[in-house]
């Protein structure tokens, strides 16, 4: 218990640590928001309209250290301010409406991912040198070092276009109003399959072989040898004794990649148009959205704290050893 | 813990064939290549067009924020007046006509009647002049509206400070929102207006997603006659790829982006139903030379600059063709029935002409040296940079060409690519050797020359300024441009161009390069009635102002 309550509190001060870089790091870049807006698209305004604007959206400078505390009382009560590039929107909305999409295509690819991955490392570290071992992990991991652009855009081409099989763009079909029915599911599905499909391909290597290579470790210890000697069936020393102890730095891998979900996958919303918040985010930093940026970031930071301290959780139950210490 | 990992691993074969049906439902859940959801069915149809630059959607419809929603301010608010640039006219909309003052001073509109918003409130002089004024509040401009009056319901009378006649397009295109409901907001510029009251002809928001929305009609527009559509539907792409492959698969109506080799690409696939049109009724791309440099304070450096400079290649190889090379009137395809055809005939410097070139930089002094560079008056090795924005494949291929026709005269340019956001900044502090810009595309060309030649907006290098980057005034100029706004006679006006069109040619204040085309392609397949080149009632861009006239315009197709 002591143990949970130190981490918690180690926790809260790494989230107050980043909330405060969180601030400063968009304010030390150089530029101004309201220029960068209207140069990127082209707009021709005169010098007061310029200072309207920047007016309106709250950047025409001011003491940093009142904004600070300001700030860090906004976050308290979950105001982050209107967003810039997306002026007058309300920064929670923007990132409110896009996340759900995110997390679905996050978390489906993460899983699947995982699932599949920890398996096959599995099963190859099982039969060393076997048929599978030889062949699949160098050639996942070839995949998986393609450019991931190049791999969507060609998924795209061969199942899209060519092969007609899966829907090329959008999470839903247009027209559909979405709903919890059997229908509007299976379109989402449907709408997964490219996106999720190519972001599988790309991290099933990396899953494959760290897998592998601790089941490998695992193999060569004392426990099996005497499973092994006491007659245990192969399939279930593998299953229960062998992957049981080599999964658990998968275990941390994964909660780190659930954290990170929440950024977006921005090639993937670019090829497959798929809504979320990674194409916002690049918006938003090249458009020095100050308030969408923070926003942005403490999502992050938090999921991914979050997802850390979970982990740190599930650890307790898996690993009897981490009790005592 | 053991059934767990037994769980686990017969979890992932079901995992695989949950898959693995999904694939097979989807080919029958979503139609391959199609549009979904009743469309050419008994009610009519929607048309679909898609946004390239915005990733997802957010309900702003807002039209005085500059990120509303599309077709905020096409297609559910309006205007009073529609200039055309591609025909040269201009449409009466909400206002059935309009008096300028004898003196210049003040512009009266009569509206039209029974213009009624979405809402069923009728629309009335006081929506114009709130208008105005939320803009000139929100966002600046209009400083030379002295005031606003109402005599009576369907008349709206402007005085000006001082005469200025492109007042009439800035008013006239201006959108008009209802007053009684924004003058109950207290901060105009924060509302999201997420449900819009306008008088357009599709104003209800129906189905707002992130990745599409639609927009239904509009229960009291004042032509109904013309919403012979079902509604708009607007869909989300992360840039132009994802929205040029949905119009070549057939998925989208109408879309405005740029699509290489669009003949093969996408006429060829579907001949009978898909056009395109790019008039070059856009904004002049120039080359401007930051005449703040001793270099180019030289109009004879300029000139020769630019007769060095082969406009067909740029044109053909940088703009695969869809541009016209520019004359000595800098003038774009959008000013044509202003174009002073006497400027055009003694043409001398925007041709490629290397000698011509080589003597005029001989004559200024810059010299060839022993290895063929040419240098300075002070001796020094004459060479710049030429900035543009990375993200614009386009110009960068442009300013590569002009680097490449600049060797045969012995000049050495590099071609310097950052970020839009750093170039632009450079552009406004005046911190740049020469780069690649876009120019002002008013209805009247005051704007245009007024930003390439007038004083009004030169401020000093380190001052930021947002128009006439390259820092170049002229006293005639100025002259005749004061002379522009402050008169109304036509004739008289045709002659301050004329006169304007002579000085810029004269002067050369920057290098013009090219008409930039106005992007537009559609397919017949749902709908008709389309602006073509026989037929320019409007361009094909969907998010000017005269896309409220193609809405109006089309048609379904049987």
């Amino acid at each position: 218990m002591s143990f949970l309550l130190r981490r918690l509190g180690f926790y809260l001060l790494a989230f107050w640590a980043s909330i405060t870089l969180n601030f400063l790091l968009p304010r030390l870049m150089p530029g101004d928001p309201v220029t960068r807006m209207l140069s990127r698209s082209q707009q021709r305004l005169e010098p007061q309209q310029v200072e309207a604007l920047r007016t309106m959206m709250g950047v025409d400078g001011g003491p940093i250290i009142p904004e600070y505390f300001a700030y860090l009382g906004r976050i308290l009560t979950g105001d982050f301010g209107m967003s810039i590039s997306r002026f007058p929107t309300p920064v929670s909305e923007v990132i409110a409406s896009q996340l759900p999409w995110t997390l679905l295509l996050g978390l489906t690819s993460l899983i699947i991912a995982v699932i599949l991955g920890n398996l096959l490392g599995i099963l190859a570290a099982w039969r060393r040198g076997g048929f599978l071992d030889s062949v699949a992990p160098p050639l996942l991991v070839f995949i998986g070092s393609f450019p991931y652009f190049w791999l969507a855009m060609g998924a795209l081409y061969i199942f899209g276009i060519n092969m007609g099989v899966a829907p090329m763009s959008h999470a839903f079909s247009v027209g559909l109003v979405p709903g919890f029915n059997l229908v509007f599911i299976l379109d989402v599905a449907a709408h997964l399959i490219l996106p999720a499909l190519t972001i599988v391909l790309v991290s099933l290597g990396g899953w494959m072989l760290g897998m592998r290579n601790t089941m490998i470790a695992t193999n060569s210890e004392d426990y099996i040898l005497m499973a092994e000697a006491k007659g245990l069936r192969p399939h279930r020393i593998m299953l229960n004794y062998a992957a049981r102890n080599a999964m658990l730095p998968s275990v941390t891998s994964m909660g780190m990649s659930i954290g990170f979900i929440v950024g977006g996958a921005l090639l993937t919303e670019v090829v497959f148009a798929y809504p979320g918040v990674g194409y916002q985010l690049l918006g938003a930093v090249q458009g020095l959205d100050y308030p969408l940026m923070q926003g942005m970031f403490l999502t992050i930071t938090a999921a991914v704290l979050i997802a850390n301290f979970l982990v740190d959780l599930v650890y307790v139950r898996l690993d009897p050893r981490v009790r005592k210490g | 813990m053991i059934i767990k990992y037994l769980r686990s691993a017969h979890l992932a074969v079901a995992a695989t064939a949950v898959v693995g049906t999904l694939a097979l439902s989807g080919c029958v859940a979503s139609n391959p290549g199609g549009t979904e959801g009743g469309n050419g069915s008994a009610s009519a149809a929607f048309l679909t067009i898609p946004r390239e630059d915005m990733g997802t959607f957010s309900r702003n419809f807002n039209p005085f924020s500059p990120n509303a929603a599309p077709m905020t301010g096409q297609s559910i608010y309006e205007s009073m007046l529609v200039y055309n640039p591609a025909g040269g006219d201009t449409v009466p909309w909400l206002a059935t006509d309009w008096k300028v003052g004898k003196d210049g001073k003040s512009l009266t509109f009569n509206l039209r009647e029974n213009v009624k918003f979405s809402d069923g409130t009728p629309l009335t002089s006081k929506d114009v002049k709130l208008s105005v004024e939320l803009q000139k509040k929100l966002l600046g401009g209009y400083d030379y509206v002295q005031s606003i009056k109402t005599p009576d319901e369907s008349t709206v009378e402007f005085t000006f400070k001082k005469a200025f006649t492109p007042a009439l397009y800035e008013l006239g295109q201006q959108v008009i929102v209802p007053a009684h409901i924004w003058s109950k907001f207290k901060k105009p510029g924060n509302e999201e207006n997420p449900k819009p009251v306008g008088t357009g002809p599709y104003t209800e928001v129906a189905n707002f997603q992130a990745q599409s929305f639609e927009l239904g009609k509009n229960p009291n527009y004042w032509q109904a006659d013309k919403q012979k559509l079902g509604g708009i539907r607007m869909l989300a792409f992360a840039g132009n790829d994802g929205a040029n492959l949905a119009a070549i698969s057939g998925d989208v109506d109408w879309t405005q982006t740029y699509m290489p080799d669009i003949q093969s690409t996408y006429v060829a696939k579907d001949p009978e139903h898909r056009h395109f049109w790019f008039p070059t009724t856009g904004a002049e791309i120039n080359w401007q030379l930051n005449t703040t440099k001793k270099d180019f304070s030289d109009v004879r450096v300029r000139k020769a600059l630019s007769m060095a400079v082969d406009r067909e290649q740029v044109t053909k190889v940088g703009m695969s063709g869809y541009a016209k090379p520019a004359d000595c009137t800098g003038l774009s395809g959008n000013y044509d029935k202003w174009r002073d055809a006497a400027v055009v005939e003694k043409c001398d410097w925007t041709k490629r002409d290397v000698e011509g070139a080589k003597k005029l930089l001989d004559e200024a002094g810059y010299k060839e040296n022993a290895k063929g560079q040419r240098t300075t008056p002070s001796g020094k090795a004459f060479t710049f940079d030429i900035s543009v924005g990375s993200s614009s494949t386009d110009w960068l291929s442009v300013a590569n060409i002009i680097a490449q026709n600049l060797q045969d005269v012995g000049i050495k340019a590099t071609v310097d690519s950052p970020d839009w956001a750093s170039v632009t900044a450079g552009y406004e502090t005046g911190e740049f050797d020469t780069g690649i810009v876009w120019t002002a595309n008013a209805p009247t060309p005051y704007q245009y020359y007024l930003n390439l030649m007038g004083s009004q907006n030169v401020k000093p290098v380190g001052k930021q300024t947002f128009d006439n980057y390259h820092r170049f005034s002229d006293k005639k100029a100025d002259e005749l441009l004061s002379k522009f706004v402050s008169t109304s006679d036509e004739g008289e006006q045709k002659q301050v161009v004329n006169d304007l069109q002579a000085r810029y040619s004269e002067l050369a204040p920057v290098v013009p390069l090219f008409a930039g085309p106005e992007w537009g392609a559609y397919t017949t397949e749902h709908f008709v009635g389309w602006p073509t080149e026989e037929n320019p009632y409007a361009t094909l861009s969907n998010r000017a102002p005269t896309t409220v006239l193609v809405l109006t315009s089309l048609e379904p197709a049987n």
